[in-house]
């Protein structure tokens, strides 16, 4: 029987050790790589407590400059699951935002943010078991077990008392029907007051006018459940903040482009959960900041993130949240360096913060660059003109595509993708896997197909 | 022969007579997907309004090349006949976004590279609100204009408020046949009212007028209820398979209300002939009772069917659900937790499109049915017992 909030608690305590960890960064990374034998290749019960973290930290595989940064993104994220937990306790309100979207604007209303969707990848911290237990417990209570598991895992965490109460949830209509259904059923579950920023299909100007009117709408909304109006002022600081972050990794996304790849990937994966997270904190802008002077730095001296890379990979889907350490795997194994993605790649526009409705306008439109959202809401080829310019703005020699279970819409277009990757005459993988329940398909299992590919393609 | 046995014999057809004749007449057929989608601009145009179904479906082996087998058997089906031209009849197809299966045909009917002279894709809002009703009126501007530059036509507000006045007058048809079954003789089953609304989607408007006026002549004064008949409330997505209503109707339901596309969802309301077309069809069409896909109503959904069984006399609730639709999967995890406190039972069942499992979808209807009858048995008991009834 799990007592209320213990995962979070958890989690906490263990980003705590980060923290700590964090003054260290050398040594840290030296421990890593140490201890390799102990950790690496599976899960027993002497590495459980800690070996997602460690594997997530790079195994000491990424240099100790990006451990320093994914450490000051860490403890802006403690921070946040601090914050949300002693919401109550301290009388502020607690909203739960959606994971496409983003909490600019509960920030510049004094309220504090959750992502709702924070145990998916968290709850690795706590065992490799974790997520999938949430999952069965929300397919126990009747949730349709072919909902996307991202937001089964929220379902089963609510249920089980492992998120805090929301005071107002506020959810999306994209990317797909899972958000639109279970969403209703959080509603319902929580009783809280929901509102829905309803994503339109097309990127035009209508578009985005009507989402700008949807973003003018939420601040009415949050002023009539708040009893508070929002804070300008602290809007155009957060912004500024967003932009300088979206800056820094915008240019890390263009970096990719080089050969050697200045950095890993799951860098900037790590970087976007920090986003998800707690968008607006100078904490992780400072974090964004490092990773930017660590890339830049290499790439001005034609430094890749290995030293001879072999194989570059176009990643599409989300990573696996189980298995962050996929990434570094292929580097360290086959010289494979992912260069671009469908998550981690930065695409976010500058927001003018010179009036009131420039921050509204830009910060909607923005909205509709965030990843998975940018690609979802619309037709096909919002997703495959970004693949095609990526197979070729990247030099990619190869596609794995991280197939999700649940994710109807994405193999709807499966045929559509292959028939791409054959035209461009580009090698794909098409894992058939969940990237947030490892039952489906578990990490030994992908490090066989993945390796099975590389070989029989002449790859590795 | 009786007009139910027309529709019966219309609706098993991709194409029926009253659809031959109207293209050999020359009318041009406009095929469409979802509830949502305004058929008084389609007809306005000039068009026959078609609604999309996968009757006579051979299977879904072809469909299976563009979709996977975590796509909803319908988009399957559908896509199936695409590809094995049983549609080639349509000069034109509006898709929607109704929900994640639906609105990949859209994509995969591009690149399969079919040959349909006219495609648009009309966007609903997924919210009930003043500005998304607003959008869903710059849509419907959209679609009116998309339709006159394509086909060099200009459509009038005079042929708009035309169609609107007939599409009302269909409209207050099927209302008043649906009401019919407020009384306790039920004059027409479930699975004929299916072959009616199949019919009626896929046949000029004034036939279905016609048809929908013969029904009630024809069906005022019957009685088709059996006395151990349990009346039922029906809940699903998109439905089309005749058989599989007989079947739970040979099971003793009566089937008396619902929130189907093919039924309540498609005349729900009425839009107002005294203003202007187009906001009128926006408010029509965008309040009328929702589907799952719409975020924000799912209490209005449910204070619908509360209040229709209420209404209704309805003694039950079947919730069905496709595979893999995950809107109506979230919508049963609802009705189910909230049924259960105003005592209404409720039976989710889901299916696959021509799926066939009948045996095992009678022995779940049965078992429900009989659970249904026993406590209905028990309430008589407890109230015939009056105050000296304890539980021992």
């Amino acid at each position: 029987m799990l007592k209320p909030l213990e995962y979070l608690k958890i989690i906490q305590n263990r980003l705590l050790l980060i923290k700590l960890l964090g003054h260290f960064p050398r040594l840290t990374w030296l421990g890593l790589q140490l201890a390799r034998p102990l950790y690496v290749d599976h899960e027993t019960f002497l590495n459980r407590t800690l070996r997602y973290g460690m594997l997530t930290l790079g195994a000491g595989k990424l240099p100790p400059e990006e451990v320093k940064a994914y450490i000051t993104g860490f403890n802006a994220m403690r921070e946040n699951f601090k914050r949300a937990m002693n919401a109550k306790k301290d009388g502020v309100p607690l909203v739960w935002v959606q994971w496409i979207l983003s909490s600019e604007i509960i920030a510049a209303f004094g309220a504090r943010a959750l992502n709702a969707e924070l145990l998916n990848v968290f709850g690795n911290v706590v065992s490799a078991a974790a997520p999938s237990d949430l999952i069965a417990e929300a397919e126990a209570i009747g949730v349709p077990v072919e909902y996307c598991s991202a937001l089964k895992t929220s379902i089963g965490a609510y249920v089980l008392g492992q998120t805090p109460e929301p005071d107002l949830i506020v959810r999306a209509s994209q990317p797909c029907d899972t958000s639109i259904s279970s969403y209703q059923i959080m509603e319902y579950l929580t009783g809280a007051p929901a509102f829905t920023f309803d994503a339109p299909y097309w990127k035009d100007e209508p578009s985005f006018a009507y989402y700008e009117k949807v973003m003018w709408d939420f601040i009415a909304f949050m002023e009539n459940h708040l009893e508070r109006k929002i804070d300008w002022d602290k809007l155009r600081e957060i912004l500024t903040t967003v932009n300088q972050f979206n800056f820094y990794l915008h240019e890390v996304t263009e970096m990719m482009r080089a050969k050697p790849a200045p950095c890993s990937m799951i860098t900037l994966l790590m970087q976007w959960v920090m986003r998800e997270i707690t968008i607006g904190d100078p904490a992780i802008t400072a974090s964004a900041k490092e990773v930017y002077e660590v890339a830049k730095k290499r790439y001005e001296k034609g430094e890749g993130i290995v030293k001879k890379e072999k194989i570059r990979v176009i990643w599409w889907n989300p990573p696996f949240a189980f298995f962050t350490y996929i990434f570094k795997w292929m580097e360290h194994e086959f010289g494979a360096v992912v260069v671009n993605d469908f998550i981690g790649q930065c695409q976010m526009p500058q927001i003018d913060t010179s009036s009131n409705e420039s921050m509204i306008r830009d910060l909607a439109k923005s909205h509709l660059y965030l990843a998975m959202g940018r690609q979802c809401h619309g037709p096909v080829e919002y997703i495959t003109d970004e693949l095609k310019r990526a197979l070729e703005a990247f030099s990619a020699d190869c596609l794995i595509f991280a197939g999700h279970n649940g994710c109807q819409h994405g193999w709807a277009i499966g045929r559509i993708f292959k028939d791409i990757c054959k035209k461009a005459k580009i090698p794909a993988l098409i894992l058939n896997a969940d990237i947030m329940d490892q039952r489906h398909m578990p990490e030994k299992e992908i490090k066989r197909e993945i390796t099975e590919f590389f070989r029989s393609t002449g790859l590795a | 022969m009786k007009i139910l046995d027309i529709t019966r014999q219309s609706a098993s057809m991709t194409q029926n007579d009253y659809l031959k004749s109207a293209k050999a007449s020359g009318q041009r057929i406009m095929g469409y997907f979802c509830a949502y989608a305004p058929e008084e601009i389609i007809h306005a145009a000039g068009f026959v309004p078609y609604r999309m179904r996968a009757v006579q479906s051979s299977g879904t082996t072809m469909g299976d090349t563009w979709f996977s087998s975590i796509n909803c058997t319908f988009v399957r089906h559908v896509f199936d006949k695409v590809l094995r031209h049983d549609f080639d009849f349509l000069d034109g197809i509006i898709f929607s976004n109704g929900c994640d299966h639906l609105r990949r045909v859209y994509d995969n009917w591009r690149f399969a590279g079919v040959q349909t002279p006219f495609l648009h894709m009309f966007i609903t809002p997924h919210v009930i609100n003043d500005y998304a009703q607003e959008q869903y009126h710059r849509e419907c501007l959209k679609l009116k204009g998309a339709l006159e530059q394509h086909y060099g036509i200009v459509i009038t507000d005079q042929a708009l408020q035309a169609s609107i006045k007939l599409y009302n007058r269909k409209r207050a048809l099927l209302k008043e046949i649906y009401e019919l079954r407020k009384t306790k003789a039920i004059p027409i089953k479930g699975s004929e009212l299916l072959t009616v609304m199949l019919t009626i989607t896929s046949v000029p408007v004034e036939n279905a007028i016609e048809i929908l006026e013969q029904i009630l002549s024809e069906t005022r004064g019957r009685d088709i209820s059996s006395p151990n008949d349990i009346r039922i409330f029906m809940a699903a997505g998109h439905m089309e398979e005749i058989d599989h209503l007989e079947l739970l109707e040979e099971c003793g339901a009566s089937i008396v209300g619902d929130n189907l596309c093919m039924g309540l969802r498609h005349f729900d309301g009425q839009a107002d002939e005294t203003g202007e077309a187009l906001p009128a069809l926006a408010a029509r069409y965008l309040k009328h009772i929702s589907c799952p896909r719409m975020i924000n109503d799912f209490q209005r959904r449910l204070d619908h069917v509360k209040q229709t069984c209420r209404d209704y006399a309805i003694e039950a609730v079947i919730l069905e659900k496709m595979k893999f639709c995950d809107l109506w999967g979230g919508e049963a995890f609802i009705w189910r937790n909230e049924l259960k406190k105003t005592d209404i039972p409720i039976l989710v069942l889901e299916r696959e499109l021509y799926g066939g499992s009948t045996g095992q979808i009678q022995t779940r209807v049965q078992a429900f049915f009989e659970q249904v009858r026993n406590r209905q048995a028990h309430d008589d008991f407890v109230q015939a017992a009056g105050k000296s009834y304890r539980l021992k």
